[in-house]
């Protein structure tokens, strides 16, 4: 109590100091006079009553010192002290304290970036409430080679009714329907889910009403909730759209909530309806049918059930299913359920990326660090002369230290000041980046973790860097007042320090440059991949006919041939084609088994995915013929079926057999397709995945209600979009197209999460070399500046410029191999996590190895080229003289 | 430094709180002097270190200081003890007596033997 109450004095006494200096100077006066006074009594000289005065005192000057450290806050006022003064040192020294601050603002703007990332997608938890509580379920037949399977009406009945560990079990699927009742038709991405799908993640909606139990009735009033994207495109976040109704798959839609703005999972949609207001949900045949698979799951763990557990219940309810539906599943293809937690599944795709960027991002801080130190101790061999005055004034090393560590502190306060504006500068870059990873991009923001973040390293900078240099300075200082100690003390251990720090930038840069360039390696290796097909001057957009209009067969037929009709031989298109994907598309194919003819299937169980198209996709796209034919308009749906793989099918299901005229069943032999010809590969799935297994059948026997299209223009494809879109109005001006994209771009796409982490880790990279490559330049510079009289005197007693130049490069030099050597026998091991990343380079790529050392060694070089110029250029006369 | 001045002002502070209730509100020097001729001139004051000695104890609430002038028309600062300060005399004088006895258990036993 009393303690706290003195603090608080003593905190308040820090603002009246003069006042209570003078009144303290009036005390101590006050009470010598009354002594002298005494003294005087008793017959002391007016001097001799003084100086005894004084005696007893002890010094006035000590007393009122003794009295100051008990009045204010010591530490604090010398923290106070060391602040202003440490601010007066960098304003003093301001080209320092700009390179200084930039440095660290680099680095530590870097780590900010990356650690408001980390900490949004990897560190936070989810964003529903329910979040750590919700997995995913996957159906999986890993020894078929099959994952990613949805499940069927009657498995999600049979998991709901049969789990122990599940407090709910919700289903998802997503659909592209028409919104009719805006301007123009419009197509939405429909989320259709079960009433509690969101009180299953705990999102709770932002506007209006979540879905209720009653929603999911069987004829019920189909009822929309929209997404807060969505609504704030489309209804510029109207709140009177709650309540407004709109026709969808010919029912009216009423909108009753608008949900709030979160990570939408698994699939960004507009909407979302209850599962009976989806036509193909809701359909007998659909509940039914047992292998019918479009809805993905999800469950809710109960309390205190970890994802292990669940996994162990959900295995046991497959296996039931098994048992009683041997059928269904055949024993050999091992079906089962793949348990994942919702947080894993939304966030594994960006971790190994986001803790890569995270290591450079720390070694840029590392360089960055290493070089301020580098500053600081050129610094201090000017301010030795300061420091040591300092000490033989009475300052004690621990003041000193912290006279030091306050000033590193200043600097790396500053740095972080400025890398903040950095971080926030990028950070726009950085979520658009990072959302092709995760939904939880949209989380990224600089909040208060992250500024602690920063703060916290900026106090390790400043104690790193700081109590370098101040150990460093003490080492020496001990009675160092001599004169000329700035070219005789300089001792060889400092020296030594700041070569060691010289290496240690060079070995760290090297691992980013290395890093950086397999990445980029990478990416052109990427970038230079046959895809397969052409993607030059093709324009694609995506088509989903209204199944309610266009009910059956022979109507989608029909649209789908009056579109290519119309399409072929308008100005700027070469030729126009529909499939059921398109390469790179992200649109999944079917994925069927199939018998071949003359083969035991329940043994060799081939799978292959399905795609399909119109007879002129392999021209429109450029896919080559490598046998046989393509189809043409006389395969028609009343012609016996016919069918083209591909060559990796061919080679994979047929060897060295000629595929061309054998014949395959999707149905158990009840029909027979005949294979017609064999096609190239093409990357469907992207650029750096292997081709699968493809069998492409005519559009005209599978005419799906979802198709794109793709048209080879003559000129720039978007330049015709619109002309195309009206064609397709010209038939139905209720179809809207969407997604309208070329090709191109969707391929630039498919590349540009690789790509702009080779950019981000090629910015550190540059970052490092550049901060390392200042750092070598000014220290040799200042090895340059110290050694002018030794140099002077090589040069008076015969010394050539050019060896001059070439001892000081030379000494560049055995400093960068060092550090090359290190990083070399580093890389090794590091780059090894990369390997995950890479495309066709291996982590320790030799090219790339050869490149960046000579890269660096080059750079290092220049650096030190000024300053060897300089030592070369000194005047012996001149440098004799300057001591 | 500080280590001498804490072992010293612990006593020290003890000696400025009985002076002051003896004698009631008195100025710094006044203390000094009084505390030297109680001790019969055995303790020699440094009196530069009594001027902290009084700011603790007047930080901790135990004194109150006003400016007054002196006996020679002085102005001189005066201290004076707080209600406080008197328990915490009374609460130190017997914690000091009771270190003293039992101190002097210790460095007497041959006399009770």
């Amino acid at each position: 109590m009393k303690t706290l109450r003195a603090l608080f004095l003593r905190l308040g006494d820090l603002f009246h100091k003069e006042r209570r200096d003078r009144e303290l100077a009036e005390e101590i006066e006050s009470h010598l006079q009354m002594h002298i006074e005494d003294n005087l009594r008793s017959g002391m000289t007016p001097q001799e009553a003084r100086r005894q005065a004084l005696i007893k005192l002890g010094g006035v000057e000590s007393t009122k010192e003794s009295y100051r450290d008990r009045r204010g806050l010591p530490l604090l006022e010398t923290f106070i002290q060391d602040l202003h003064f440490g601010a007066r040192m960098l304003r003093r020294n301001p080209s320092f304290t700009a390179v200084a601050v930039l440095t660290l603002a680099l680095g530590i703007g870097a780590n900010s970036a990356i650690f408001s990332v980390v900490n949004a997608v990897l560190l936070k938890p989810l964003p529903y409430e329910n979040g750590e509580r919700v997995i995913t379920m996957q159906g999986q037949a890993p020894r078929a080679g099959i994952f990613n399977v949805p499940y069927s009406v009657p498995e999600l009945m049979d998991i709901r009714a049969q789990n122990r560990s599940l407090d709910a079990v919700v289903e998802y699927h997503s659909m592209a329907f028409i919104l009719l009742g805006r301007k123009e038709p419009e197509r939405v991405l429909t989320g259709v889910v079960s009433w509690n799908f969101f009180d299953a993640f705990g999102v709770r909606p932002l506007l209006g009403r979540g879905f209720r139990s009653d929603d999911e009735q069987s004829g019920a009033p189909a009822v929309l909730i929209l997404s807060y994207e969505y609504w704030i495109r489309s209804f510029g976040g109207d709140p009177t759209v709650v309540g407004k109704t709109f026709t969808m798959n010919d029912r009216l839609h009423t909108v009753v909530g608008v949900l709030p703005p979160l990570p939408q999972y698994p699939d960004e949609n507009d909407v979302y309806m209850p599962t009976t207001a989806c036509p193909f949900r809701s359909d007998p045949m659909m509940i039914a049918d047992r292998t019918d698979r479009m809805v993905s799951l999800f469950g809710v763990t109960k309390p205190n059930i970890s994802v292990g557990q669940a996994q162990a219940d959900l295995n046991s309810v497959a296996a039931n299913m098994q048992h009683a539906y041997p059928n269904v599943y055949p024993a050999n293809l091992d079906i089962s359920t793949r348990v994942a937690s919702l947080r894993d599944e939304m966030t594994h795709n960006a971790r190994p990326t986001m803790l890569v960027l995270l290591g450079a991002a720390a070694f840029v801080l590392l360089i960055a660090c290493a070089n301020v130190t580098n500053l600081n101790l050129a610094r201090m061999v000017k301010r030795e002369r300061e420091l040591a005055v300092r000490t033989a004034l009475g300052a004690g090393h621990g003041r000193l230290l912290r006279q030091l560590l306050t000033e590193s502190f200043l600097l790396a306060l500053a740095g972080a000041g400025v890398g903040l504006l950095f971080a926030e500068n990028g950070l726009g870059l950085l979520v658009s980046y990072v959302a092709r990873f995760t939904p939880r991009a949209r989380e990224i923001h600089l909040d208060g973790t992250v500024l602690l973040f920063t703060l916290a390293v900026a106090v390790l900078v400043s104690v790193i860097s700081g109590s370098i240099s101040a150990i460093d300075t003490r080492a020496r200082l001990a009675g160092n007042l001599k004169e000329g100690s700035q070219q005789s003390t300089i001792g060889l251990s400092r020296r030594r320090l700041r070569n060691a720090l010289i290496v240690s930038q060079v070995t760290v840069s090297f691992l980013l440059l290395i890093g950086a360039g397999l990445m980029l390696r990478s990416f052109v290796k990427l970038q230079h991949v046959d895809p397969g097909f052409e993607p030059e001057n093709v324009l694609t957009m995506r088509l989903n006919l209204n199944f309610t209009k266009y009910d059956t067969d022979n109507k989608r037929r029909a649209f789908y041939e009056a579109l290519l009709d119309k399409l072929q031989g308008q100005p700027g298109v070469v030729s126009a084609a529909l499939g059921m994907t398109f390469p790179l598309s992200g649109i999944d194919p079917m994925n069927n088994d199939f018998t071949i003819e003359g083969r035991d299937s329940a043994q060799s169980l081939p799978i292959a995915d399905f795609r399909i198209v119109s007879p002129t996709y392999f021209q429109t796209l450029h896919i080559p013929i490598l046998q046989g034919r393509v189809f043409t308009r006389q395969d028609r749906q009343d012609t016996p079926p016919v069918a083209i793989v591909n060559r990796t099918a061919a080679r994979h299901f047929w060897g060295t057999q000629d595929p061309v005229g054998k014949r395959i069943s999707t149905d158990k032999g009840k029909t027979w397709i005949q294979i017609v010809g064999v096609v190239g590969d093409v990357k469907q799935y992207g650029l750096d995945k292997d081709a699968s297994d493809e069998i492409y059948v005519p559009l005209v026997d599978s005419p799906v209600m979802g198709a794109s299209l793709v048209v080879k223009t003559s000129v720039e494809p978007m330049s015709i979009a619109r002309r195309i879109i009206q064609q397709i109005y010209a038939i139905d001006p209720n179809q809207p197209a969407a997604r309208v994209e070329s090709l191109e771009q969707v391929r630039a796409d498919s590349v540009s999460a690789p790509r702009l982490t080779a950019n981000l880790l090629g910015l550190f990279a540059l970052l490092a070399l550049a901060i390392a490559a200042a750092g070598i330049g000014g220290v040799m510079a200042l090895s340059v500046s110290q050694r002018t009289h030794e140099i002077g005197i090589r040069m008076a007693i015969g010394a050539w410029p050019r060896e001059i130049l070439r001892m000081v490069l030379g000494q560049g030099l055995v400093l960068t191999t060092l550090g090359l050597v290190l990083g070399l026998l580093g890389a090794f091991g590091v780059t090894r996590i990369l390997r995950g990343l890479l495309f066709e380079v291996t982590p320790t790529d030799p090219l790339t190895f050869v490149g960046v050392g000579a890269v660096l060694a080059i750079a290092a070089l220049s650096a030190c080229y000024l300053p060897a110029r300089r030592a070369a250029r000194v005047n012996p006369t001149v440098a004799l003289r300057c001591e | 430094m500080t280590d001498k001045a804490d072992v010293w002002q612990g006593t020290l502070a003890l000696m400025v709180l009985k002076t002051l209730e003896t004698m009631g509100s008195l100025h710094g020097y006044g203390i000094a002097r009084r505390i030297e001729q109680t001790s019969g001139e055995l303790l020699s004051v440094n009196y530069g270190t009594l001027y902290p000695a009084l700011l603790k104890l007047e930080q901790e609430g135990f004194i109150a200081s006003e400016w007054g002038v002196s006996d020679n028309n002085r102005k001189a600062k005066y201290y004076k003890l707080t209600r406080a300060g008197r328990k915490q005399l009374e609460k130190e004088a017997q914690d000091w007596q009771q270190t003293t006895a039992i101190l002097a258990r210790f460095l007497a036993p041959s006399e009770e033997s």
